[in-house]
């Protein structure tokens, strides 16, 4: 039972783990993301559709990640470059994936993608000695690749944050932008490779959601993993490994909701929004954390 | 100046709209329709027909709300994107209540059953507000998470205690007759629409003559400096909240009595009322006049896509796409106000009229 739970909270925390390292660089960029949850739905989407097309797996990922791509490109352009509001372009790109996708199941005749020919346990990888362990064997054990490459990914984000010239200059350009520009920065550069890289990371957690586990494609099946996300980001204000550890939390949330949702009867479909509920509850306790120790007074415009 | 003002705002309007279409009508190409017949059909029976102009300004009574809904806490530069979570909250409660109101009179119980929705999305609003106030806790997140968990419970409430046992479909009962808001001869209008009106009315002079709504226009251009001229922003951050939750709240309870009856669980559609409603405060710049030219522009854009998906092999789905490219474009301002470029134009074809006439 234990095992189980927890083997899930891994499972579940993946995508949201791949949001939030990629999403911290445009935080830290001081580019407000919450386009990754169209992103994220994007590489679900494209990842599924090449899939059924092709039936080429590796196309079908390069696919979906050039696709995370170009809502990127498309989201700097109209953000930094034009200077619109990125709150408002955020939502734009979450709201076109999914009506292109809504548009392209109609044409399709369907309510989802799904492909009955590959078996998904082919992405399964079980890890030769650790598997044979009594606990952790089933912990740890039998996850797909792109789970593994997202907990090595978080170490990756944290060299790239703190130990390259791009990190630096990310953040630099977050923290005062004016004085970036002065000592001769091309800030705008580095903000779209904040994005990209948000983009980049969010089109793979899409991959893993519907293809890697599923095999299928319906739409919105992300349920608001962008905006967890973001939670988790503000939670750990962007540094990597932090704020992975409040996606790792809000995993457990969702595991926890889906596996004791057996035992509720009736009752399991209110389960569903415990990770929600959870995430405000952890937020609201880390922005109160943080404002006791914050001696200023007013409002800032954010 | 304001008279240059005017005209630039409306051109920062209507580009993305021939934008998002000419993007859409490439799209409808592509799948191998005419976009041409495609956009007559679409806008024929909604706009210029007296029978499809009042479906139209009937569906447009929510988008309103909605739209004022959204344009009060952007003016404050507050994002209360919990707009959708409170208009179904204020849909699903009004079609609650509504059933208990069976035996009294139809003006007392619709009254009663707004009153309910119009609580229900202030209470719904009050939560983000009361972290931003007191704990500054990004009100923008926590209502983007809320609507989710909102959907939920009302996904369980509908499927569970509430359902309609005789009805195939998950769906709560059909709300009794004397609570729906009749129709005006054989138009779908209803006094739904007259009461949208008026408090868009009432808006307008809130937002453009009141105290608070200069207030608001300060609080958005600068907290910190509205904070130190004495305002408390604090409070005004929950009154605006209030206000936009008791509008969301007021466009679900009026939808769920004029136009749907019962809350299933498709009651706001795909992408929704309130995303709808930030599309149009876009579309009008936030300003209530335009939101009420961009409510009944996007319902009739709505309306007709139905009628695209009856008479067109074009899916209705499009008219998504076409609204979040709208989204998008009207996000940029494609001309600033400060580059002055139709004095530029001027000034240019003045020196040229000038060396002819040398």
């Amino acid at each position: 039972m234990i095992s189980t739970i927890l083997f899930d909270t891994i499972l579940y925390s993946t995508p949201i783990i791949l949001c939030v390292i990629g999403g911290n660089f445009a935080y830290k960029a001081n580019v407000l993301n919450i386009a990754l949850e169209g992103m994220m739905l994007s590489g679900a989407f494209f990842s599924m559709f090449i899939v059924y097309f092709t039936g080429n797996i590796p196309l079908a990922i390069i696919g979906a990640l050039i696709s995370g791509l170009l809502l990127g490109l498309l989201f700097s352009f109209l953000g930094i470059t034009c200077k619109g509001n990125v709150i408002v372009i955020g939502l734009g790109i979450n709201m076109m994936v999914s009506g292109i996708a809504a548009f392209v199941l109609r044409l399709m005749n369907s309510s989802n993608i799904y492909v009955k020919t590959i078996n998904v346990s082919i992405f399964k990888v079980n890890i030769p000695l650790i598997d044979n362990m009594p606990f952790i064997g089933k912990i740890i054990s039998g996850h797909t690749v792109i789970t593994y490459i997202s907990f090595l990914l978080i170490f990756v984000a944290w060299l790239l944050m703190y130990r390259t010239k791009l990190g630096i200059y990310v953040r630099t350009v977050g923290e005062d932008e004016d004085a970036a520009k002065s000592v001769g920065i091309n800030t705008d550069f580095y903000k779209y490779m904040a994005v990209l890289i948000g983009a980049l990371f969010s089109a793979l957690a899409g991959v893993n959601l519907s293809m890697e586990n599923l095999m299928l494609f319906t739409n919105n099946m992300t349920a608001g993993r962008g905006f967890i996300a973001i939670a988790a980001i503000y939670c750990g204000q962007g540094k990597p490994v932090t704020s992975s550890l409040f996606a790792l939390v809000f995993g457990l949330a969702w595991a926890l909701s889906v596996d004791l949702s057996t035992y509720a009867g009736s009752a399991s479909g209110l389960f569903n929004i415990v990770p929600y509920i959870l995430m405000t509850v952890v937020l609201a306790v880390v922005s109160i954390y943080r404002y006791k120790n914050n001696k200023m007074r007013g409002y800032k415009l954010e | 100046m304001p008279g240059k003002k005017i005209p630039l705002s409306i051109i920062n309007s209507i580009m993305p709209v021939i934008l998002a279409l000419l993007i859409g009508g490439i799209i409808i190409a592509m799948i191998g329709q005419n976009p041409f017949t495609t956009y007559q059909v679409l806008f024929q029976q909604s706009l210029f027909t007296p029978q499809g102009l009042a479906y139209t300004l009937h569906g447009a009574g929510p988008l309103i709300l909605t739209g004022l809904a959204i344009a009060i806490t952007f003016k404050a530069n507050i994002f209360n994107m919990g707009v959708e979570g409170q208009f179904i909250l204020g849909g699903f409660i009004a079609g609650i209540v509504a059933l208990y109101c069976k035996a009294l009179p139809g003006g007392l119980a619709q009254f009663i059953c707004l009153i309910a929705g119009i609580a229900g999305g202030m209470l719904f609003a009050l939560i983000p507000a009361l972290l931003k106030t007191y704990f500054r806790v990004n009100e923008m997140v926590v209502t983007l998470m809320l609507n989710y968990a909102m959907a939920t419970v009302l996904e369980f409430l509908t499927t569970g205690i509430f359902r309609d046992n005789g009805s195939g479909y998950v769906t709560t009962p059909m709300i009794p007759k004397n609570v729906m808001f009749p129709r005006f001869g054989d138009t779908r209008i209803t006094l739904f629409f007259v009461i949208a009106i008026l408090v868009f009315i009432i808006m307008y002079l809130v937002m453009k003559k009141s105290v608070l709504g200069y207030e608001t226009t300060a609080m958005g251009k600068n907290p910190a400096f509205a904070e130190a001229t004495g305002m408390r922003v604090g409070n005004k951050i929950v009154t605006l909240m209030l206000i936009s939750g008791a509008l969301a709240g007021l466009g679900g309870a009026g939808y769920m009595l004029s136009d749907q009856y019962s809350y299933t669980l498709n009651f706001s559609a795909n992408p929704g009322m309130g995303w709808d409603g930030m599309l149009v405060s876009l579309l009008g710049g936030h300003n209530p006049v335009g939101i009420l030219v961009a409510a009944i522009f996007y319902s009739a854009l709505k309306n007709g896509s139905q009628d695209i998906d009856i008479f067109t092999g074009v899916p209705q789905e499009i008219i998504a796409v076409i609204q979040s490219l709208l989204i998008l474009f009207l996000s940029v301002k494609f001309i600033s106000e400060n580059t002055h470029a139709l004095d530029k134009i001027r000034s240019f074809f003045h020196k040229k009229n000038g060396m002819e006439e040398e």
